[in-house]
């Protein structure tokens, strides 16, 4: 079988990495890895290089507190044309609560101030203000061909999608992107935006691995299959999971 | 008025205990407070009581334990509020239970752990304590306390307003902590001491040169300056975030150590060198003499749960509360400086724990899980940390750890596998820290 490589890129792992994000990364590693796949992963901190972005295969980037977003704003200004030259092309990606509401058009504040995003993804996020509460608690959506995706949201704002972007899935429990409409995340052409915040792959094997197919056919320009992995343990974990939110898997 | 409402709470206290309806630890003050919402104030009008808040993420019911113990040592009448009662409800209970009908407490200090969250809504009740002793600030619950730079910022504000009695110490290491203090005066020949209110603050951190790590750790939250927001630079880490830090552009810098040694640790792992340190210069701010610190620390027993030691059915078990990734990491550091072998972790999502368990994934497992050969694990999410787990080996094997979900078949199957000779080492969350007491021990603490 041939060698494959792929190198992913984590931008902000200092800053925007604090709700067990890294597992998302972890996961990636350790997949391609169990078969065999070599990777790198290029921590992209505030000040990067845009060549360091430019050779990344595959890109994640998760949550913060507001302190570090207000950080990681002023720089990843500065990057948005290398950023949306990629993301137009399609390089595969994961983004995820924080990153993914600096995606889009703008977020308005509780208190009406409007910080405007990178706008690479039609849609916007607003925070209802003061006496809103937060999206907060275990969430499982359904996900087109892809069957059930689980995790953990927490987030004060709520998203809405444009016209040209697709939800990622359609929420079973839990609030999903702004708790009204059902819509759980966003795609745009191979970049995946969600609140299934921090470590959503590890429960999720089955959309990791598609994000890696995705960034390898990507790399290679051929169609990819990728092996099977012993996967009982990720599949008892939705299952524990799925039985206390009273879903079937 | 308050007469009754003290009568009427202890009435209330035992038969709650008696009927066994939980501990009757918040009811009274829950009570006492609605019905005078003064109650606090007044009682502490009428009492000679020195007040001592402690606040901060980890290591506060160990720190409180340890003042206790030597203030106890130099004949001082001491009581604790008790613990998971660190709220506003909890405090008045405390202080309730403790009083005479004519609505005195006859103690000499009262020590209260404080919750994140209510240091703010207690410091209305009793705005001016003897001493604030603040001891970090890391990530935990994010769920439920807000994140690290809300709570620092609030805090901030509520001690602005301190009166000069009340003396604060402060962690020096830890950044944010830090600047709690440094952010309110002007640096002057004392600098120390703050120049609009006068009050003063001490500062412990560690002086130990040896223990010392290049890199931070994945989980370290306050590594960008609380003034200015550029990336502090550290010439030593200790653990986390904490450390000798400075910054590189607007010139904060961690502040000169009031203390920075204690005479002996009655625990291990660097994160209660802390707790020791801090205790001794609070301690010293009271004028304890030397000798009756040594004795405290000396008779010190771990609070439940904090490295307890519980002998069961001729094994020997050491309980490591592990409740955030900071507290985690060290857990493990801790025991694996100690050559340990067997491992249970209990991974509970309850209120007390956290909804979330996604922190699990910012805990440095890669570091330590190799050197263990008997590990377990199980609670309420067990197969979330399983998965941890299983995503730290470079192959999959599947024989690498056990998940029962089952606590007390866990606690069996483990405890099987460990050798007389070796400690089984326990590592819970909150939650899941109470119930492996109760099935050691038979008892039920909370």
């Amino acid at each position: 079988m041939k060698k494959y490589s792929l190198t992913i890129g984590w931008l902000y792992p200092e800053l925007m990495s604090t709700y067990g994000d890294r597992g998302n990364i972890i996961v990636f590693k350790k997949r391609c890895e169990w078969r065999g796949i070599k990777t790198e992963t290029i921590r992209l901190d505030a000040g990067f290089s845009v060549d360091d972005l430019k050779n990344c295969d595959l890109l994640f980037m998760g949550g913060a507190q507001d302190r570090q977003q207000q950080i990681v704003a002023k720089d990843l200004v500065k990057k948005r044309k290398a950023l949306k030259q990629m993301i137009d092309n399609g390089t595969p990606g994961l983004y995820i609560c924080g990153a993914y509401q600096f995606l889009g058009k703008y977020y308005r504040e509780a208190d009406g101030t409007v910080i405007n995003g990178l706008g690479i993804l039609d849609l916007y996020t607003e925070n209802p203000g003061k006496g809103s509460s937060r999206l907060i608690g275990n969430v499982a959506a359904q996900v087109l061909n892809n069957g059930l995706i689980m995790g953990f949201e927490n987030h004060g704002g709520r998203t809405y999608l444009g016209k040209n972007v697709k939800p990622l899935g359609k929420v079973i429990k839990g609030f999903g992107n702004n708790g009204k409409d059902q819509t759980e995340g966003a795609i745009y052409k191979n970049s995946f935006g969600s609140y299934f915040h921090g470590p959503m792959l590890p429960k999720n094997p089955e959309f990791a691995d598609f994000l890696i197919k995705l960034a390898l056919e990507k790399k290679y320009s051929s169609p990819i299959n990728l092996s099977p992995l012993p996967d009982s343990l990720e599949i008892k974990a939705r299952e524990s999971i799925a039985n206390r939110l009273g879903i079937d898997l | 008025m308050n007469s009754i409402l003290i009568l009427a709470g202890k009435l209330l206290s035992i038969i709650s205990r008696f009927l066994n309806v939980g501990s009757g630890s918040t009811w009274p003050g829950h009570i006492a407070l609605n019905l005078n919402k003064n109650f606090i104030k007044d009682l502490l009008k009428k009492s000679k009581i020195k007040i001592i808040l402690i606040a901060g993420t980890n290591g506060k019911t160990t720190t409180g334990k340890l003042i206790k113990e030597i203030l106890e040592k130099n004949g001082k009448k001491v009581f604790i509020n008790q613990t998971g009662a660190n709220l506003l409800n909890g405090i008045a209970s405390s202080m309730l239970l403790r009083s005479s009908i004519l609505c005195k407490i006859n103690y000499d200090f009262a020590i209260f752990e404080i919750d994140e969250n209510t240091l703010p809504l207690i410091l209305k009740e009793i705005s001016n304590p003897d001493f604030i002793l603040i001891l970090n600030l890391f990530r935990d619950q994010l769920d439920r306390y807000g994140e690290v730079n809300t709570i620092a910022t609030k805090w901030k504000e509520v001690l602005s307003k301190l009166s000069p009695k009340t003396k604060l110490i402060l962690n020096a290491d830890d950044p944010q902590v830090a600047y709690l203090g440094l952010s309110r005066g002007v640096v002057s020949d004392t600098h120390r001491v703050w120049n609009r209110s006068y009050t003063s603050v001490f500062y412990f951190g560690l002086e130990n040169k040896k223990r010392t790590n290049k890199n931070l750790q994945h989980a370290s939250d306050s590594t960008y300056c609380p003034n200015c927001g550029s990336k502090l630079s550290y010439s030593m880490i200790f653990y986390s975030h904490l450390g000798v830090w400075g910054c590189p552009n607007c010139k904060n810098a961690r502040p000169k150590l009031d203390e920075g040694d204690a005479p002996i640790y009655p625990l291990l792992g660097i994160y209660n060198r802390y707790n020791t340190i801090a205790a001794v210069l609070l301690s010293r701010q009271l004028n304890i003499e030397e000798k009756n610190i040594i004795a405290g620390l000396k008779s010190f027993k771990p609070a439940f749960g904090r490295q307890e030691r519980i002998n069961t059915s001729g094994k020997k078990v050491q309980i490591f509360l592990s409740k955030n990734p900071t507290s985690f990491n060290e857990s493990l550091r801790t025991v694996s400086n100690l050559g340990a072998k067997n491992l249970l972790i209990v991974l509970n999502d309850r209120i007390p724990d956290g909804r979330d368990v996604s922190w699990i994934w910012d805990v440095d497992f890669e570091v330590y899980i190799k050197s263990f050969k008997n590990i377990t694990v199980s609670g309420d999410r067990a197969y979330d940390m399983g998965l941890r787990i299983k995503y730290t080996q470079t192959i999959i094997h599947d024989s690498l750890f056990i998940i029962q979900e089952d606590l007390k078949k866990a606690i069996e199957l483990t405890l099987e596998k460990t050798p007389k000779s070796e400690i089984l080492y326990i590592l819970p969350t909150y939650s899941a820290m109470l119930e492996v007491r109760k099935i050691l021990t038979g008892k039920k603490i909370l």
